[in-house]
């Protein structure tokens, strides 16, 4: 028993992890329907300035977070300009083709400047401390990752369902030219909802760094990870960006407690089940 | 007139030693490595490596010039593998190949060396099996299973009786599992259960309550370096069993110096064996690190990688002086077997029957020095150790 | 406009003829290209053969993608199947080059049955995600099955024996490029033939709108998963080519790297056109080839960066921008006229 609740404090953690990382790839997936496979991408540079802040010039954490995110959206907006704007609208593969190639001019820029080492982040003092849950200790920081993860979902849920930005959000989403009739700005829509979804994975990088370290090849390494968590969700939903994230991350870790041997048989097994139960993902909006 | 003396005094000299040598020719060394991709680091430090061996012994033979040539192979593919010693070989007409980080590219080069006449001189891939496959290869590197035997013996001198062992499902993984149970029982202790985690994995907190469940007095584990190794001995510190007193036990792979700034104080007290520590105090290794930092660009990146480079370019300007500059894959060898020379990671010799070098093994612990950095701190030495997994097969 | 819809009836009438007359053209250009890269690059013959294996692959994506419409970032599955089958049995005593490709072929497409079956069940996004999938348990089964493939180690040890019993698999690599150039125009031909009969022409309409295709009495399901058995065998020849070359079968040939690689090179060249998977490997692959050997440590800024041009300047990959500029040219000559 005591086990078995060990194992699901994990699971909900390593779960939140990916869900703040994902739910940026699941909004531009599923609200712009760009396949950007460059979120990793964007989620490591966040990872670097927050390395670089933190580390070599003694911030705190949460200065080093903030200038991440914002840094982030800085970097990505001249390639939202330049590039992303081409491809709106694109068939998918060509969305693909642009997009590994902004992953590996990232990737090959990152390593020419930051070198090839692994970086981390240093947490505050308070972050660090194993917290006592009663019947075991967690890391102070995963509890931290579940509230930043908790937050995130609630407020994203309040701002594409309650707010008038998020109507006219999902009124571009639904039908760009009769939104843009309307006196919807829908450019401006665009470029908003792209720096969300990159101040997302900023945070989600950062916050993540403790489950996903950062290195140069981040971007490709959980690439698989991130596009299969948003199609299980269902691309552009956030309660299904949950669910997935909380599945798959209970069955990754159950998995690799009680037979690590078949950890990966277990997570693509489960992938390739709920893919061809629920085809659209648990949530996605149906077309 | 001057010159025309010294071609003949030159051309006498030759036929007096009873060799006329290739006329100061070029001779190619090609380097193959991963210098992209998520190995870049290992590939950055093959470089340095050979790099620093040249600024040191000069760029040139017995008046050979030597030009070395790198070739990219980012990750284990034999066909890209292949097609790049074939390149260099027929191509850039290499006398001598070197590098080489993974096991199935220098399984894909071995077939190649018999018809080429070229040796291979392997700076790390550590599979023993590799030397079988060609006499031609020569290995300056180590193999998991000499890292790792050393290991039983401490385990259980230091009071241990039960370990798990928990390594990363792939080739070298196994091989650590196997040699440290093989050692561990033989000194009398018992693998209570062994653990294979998917090779991706980087969180690793159901793992450590799958070690806590066991009951073991000490773990042991074996992963690839960079964020693996960092998620594990994060999770080893936050679940809270290194306050628990279980004992951790790997070989060096594990504390690489390019992997202790990240790993920071979570690596503290961590007891690994290996054949070589950026920290050796020898006057060859001050030698050796002031040049390959130079060339690497800082210190911190430095790691073993680079010995192996610099031990096998060692080897290779050895082949180039016994041949004198001719393409002659049999004597190159042949004058390597048995030389023994001290390496910046201490005496070291080539096993004149296997071709892999006999080293030592070093137990060391990561300790804080006065600058507050940690490093692999050297405690015991198990001298001239040869490749168990060889002597076995 | 009139002119516009004119012109494919015009088309069609000289089409059978016309098209025939193109293969001719374009598989004796292969050939041609193929035998020049010999004459010209007689040093890098391995590289090259290489790059027939993986054009390969790339051709039995463009069959699912190009002409079923079905995108997949899994068929390293199919390659990794032929290549690993041909190994078994090589390292077993089958040593007969052409039994070897066979044998490739045949487990490429007991592959490419078994992915078809699963992967046709879902649609977009759900169907790249499911060839994930399946290809990390492919690359699973062949890490955990290393009694067989060697795992990470590669399975190592392969002795082809001389092709036809003259012409031996050695360090130069002739009979190995010369046989694959062999293998590659067989295949290309077939394949020709195969997209431009009645079942190709089937898979084309799916592709473009399958609601249709039922409606009008056809069976969706059977005619991709018969495409998806050819690609398999397809890809499964390049796996076996790659085994038979490299003497080493490693895990990186049922990897997603390679999956994701092959699809890259194919959006590259263009879809639905097979010269376009030529094309682009070729591109993709001297590219990274040329661009590496220039600088080891930087080439994939490099290689972003010419995918990132190719979709500014090319969206329909560079086959495409062929056509195009043919397209504009004969429109040039057609307003001359």
């Amino acid at each position: 028993m005591q086990t078995a609740l060990s194992i699901a404090i994990d699971a909900f953690a390593y779960g939140m992890a990916l869900f703040i990382i994902c739910i940026g790839l699941s909004l531009t997936m599923g609200l712009m329907r760009v396949v950007n496979l460059a979120h990793g991408a964007f989620a490591m540079i966040a990872g670097y300035i927050a390395s670089y802040a933190a580390r070599d010039l003694g911030l705190g954490y949460a200065v080093a977070i903030f200038l991440a995110i914002i840094g982030t959206i800085v970097i990505s907006i001249p390639l939202e300009r330049l590039l992303y704007r081409r491809i709106y609208g694109s068939p998918e593969l060509t969305q693909v083709l642009m997009t590994i190639g902004i992953t590996f001019c990232v990737i090959g820029i990152t390593n020419y400047f930051f070198g090839p080492t692994l970086k981390t982040i240093p947490l505050p003092g308070s972050l660090t401390q194993p917290v006592d849950v009663g019947f075991r200790t967690i890391a102070g920081h995963r509890l931290f990752v579940v509230a930043c993860g908790l937050v995130v979902a609630g407020g994203l849920w309040f701002l594409i369902e309650r707010t008038s930005f998020g109507i006219k959000l999902r009124a571009t989403v639904d039908n760009a030219a009769m939104a843009d009739a309307l006196g919807v700005r829908t450019q401006v829509v665009y470029a908003i909802s792209f720096a969300i979804a990159i101040g997302l994975a900023a945070l989600g990088g950062v916050v993540g760094a403790e489950f996903l370290p950062i290195e140069p090849y981040y971007a490709l390494r959980y690439m698989v990870t991130f596009l299969v968590v948003v199609s299980v969700g269902g691309a552009g939903s956030i309660l299904g960006a949950v669910v997935a994230c909380l599945l798959l991350g209970a069955v990754d870790t159950t998995g690799r407690y009680l037979m690590p041997e078949f950890g990966n048989f277990f997570f693509y097994a489960a992938v390739i089940a709920i893919v061809c139960v629920f085809p659209r993902g648990f949530f996605g909006r149906a077309q | 007139m001057k010159v025309a003396k010294k071609i003949l005094g030159v051309a006498v000299g030759a036929l007096l030693l009873g060799s006329v040598p290739a006329m100061a020719e070029t001779i190619k060394v090609g380097i193959i490595g991963p210098f992209s991709g998520p190995f870049a680091l290992q590939g950055k430090n093959f470089q340095a490596g050979v790099e620093a061996y040249m600024a040191l012994n000069g760029k040139s033979v017995k008046g050979h010039e030597i030009e070395v040539i790198y070739r990219d192979l980012p990750a284990a593919n034999p066909a890209q593998s292949r097609a790049l010693a074939q390149e260099l070989i027929v191509k850039d007409k290499v006398q001598y190949l070197g590098g080489v980080y993974f096991t199935p590219d220098a399984m894909a080069i071995t077939p190649l060396l018999k018809q080429a006449n070229t040796p291979l001189v392997i700076f790390n891939a550590a599979t023993s099996a590799i030397m079988t496959q060609s006499p031609f290869v020569v290995r300056t590197s180590f193999t998991t299973a000499q890292t790792t035997t050393p290991l039983g013996k401490i385990a259980v001198e230091r009071g241990v009786k039960k370990v798990i062992s928990a390594v990363s499902d792939y080739g070298p993984g196994v091989d650590a599992e196997n040699a440290f149970k093989k050692a561990f029982e033989a000194a009398g202790g018992k693998v209570v259960e062994a653990v294979r985690m998917p090779l991706n994995t980087t969180d690793f907190s159901p793992i450590m309550q799958r070690v806590r469940d066991s009951g073991a007095e000490a773990v042991f584990a074996f992963l690839p370096s960079g964020p693996t190794t960092l998620g594990f001995v994060k999770a080893y510190n936050e679940t809270g069993l290194k306050q628990a007193g279980i004992k951790f036990f790997a070989p060096g792979d594990l504390t690489q110096e390019s992997d202790l700034p990240a790993l920071g104080d979570a690596a503290l007290g961590l007891l690994t064996t290996f054949h070589y520590s950026v920290s050796h105090d020898s006057p060859e290794n001050k030698r050796f690190v002031e040049a390959a930092t130079k060339a690497i660009g800082s210190v911190e990146q430095l790691s073993f990688p680079a010995v192996g480079a610099f031990d096998g370019m060692h080897v290779i300007y050895k082949m180039i002086e016994a041949t004198d500059g001719k393409q002659d894959a049999q004597k190159a060898v042949d004058a390597v077997k048995g030389m023994a020379w001290t390496s910046p990671r201490g005496p070291v010799s080539i096993d004149a029957e296997t071709r892999h070098i006999t080293e030592n093994i070093y137990l060391r612990e990561v300790a804080k020095g006065p600058d507050g950095k940690t490093y692999n701190k050297e405690i015991q030495t198990f001298p001239n150790q040869k490749d168990p997994g060889l002597a076995t097969q | 406009m009139q002119v516009a819809a004119q012109t494919p009836e015009i088309a069609t009438s000289s089409s059978a003829g016309y098209r025939w007359a193109r293969d001719a053209v374009g598989v004796t250009l292969i050939l041609a290209a193929g035998l020049a890269g010999y004459w010209l690059f007689p040093d890098n013959l391995a590289l090259l053969t290489r790059v027939i294996a993986v054009a390969l692959l790339v051709l039995s994506i463009d069959l699912v993608t190009g002409y079923g419409g079905v995108a997949t970032l899994g068929q390293a599955a199919l390659f990794g199947a032929g290549a690993y089958a041909a190994g078994i049995a090589c390292v077993n005593g089958v040593t007969e080059p052409l039994t070897l490709i066979l044998i490739g072929a045949v487990a490429g497409a007991v592959a490419g049955l078994f992915m078809g079956t699963i992967m046709l069940r879902a649609h977009g996004l759900a169907q790249l995600v499911l060839s994930i999938a399946i290809v990390q348990l492919f690359h699973e089964a062949a890490n955990k099955a290393s009694a067989y493939t060697g795992g990470s180690d590669g399975l190592a040890g392969l002795m082809v024996s001389p092709l036809f019993g003259a012409f031996e698999f050695d360090l130069w690599g002739r009979t190995a490029y010369l046989f694959g150039l062999a293998l590659l125009i067989v295949v290309f031909a077939s394949l020709r033939f195969i997209v431009s009969s009645p079942f190709g022409m089937l898979c084309r309409g799916i592709k473009e709108d399958p609601v249709r295709i039922r409606a009008m009495g056809a069976f969706v399901f059977p005619v991709l998963l018969k495409m998806f058995v050819i690609s398999g065998a397809v890809a499964g020849i390049g796996g076996a080519l790659a085994a038979i070359s490299t003497q080493v079968v490693g895990l990186d040939s049922v990897s997603f790297e390679l999956s994701a690689n092959a699809l890259v090179m194919l959006v590259l060249g263009g879809l639905g056109t097979l010269y376009g998977a030529l094309v682009g490997t070729v591109i993709f692959m001297g590219f990274e080839h040329v661009v590496s050997a220039i600088n080891p440590f930087h080439w994939m800024t490099m290689v972003g960066a010419l995918l990132i041009g190719v979709v500014l300047a090319a969206p329909g990959g560079l086959s495409g921008l062929l056509d195009r500029m043919s397209g504009i040219s004969r429109r040039r000559k057609e307003k001359r006229t």
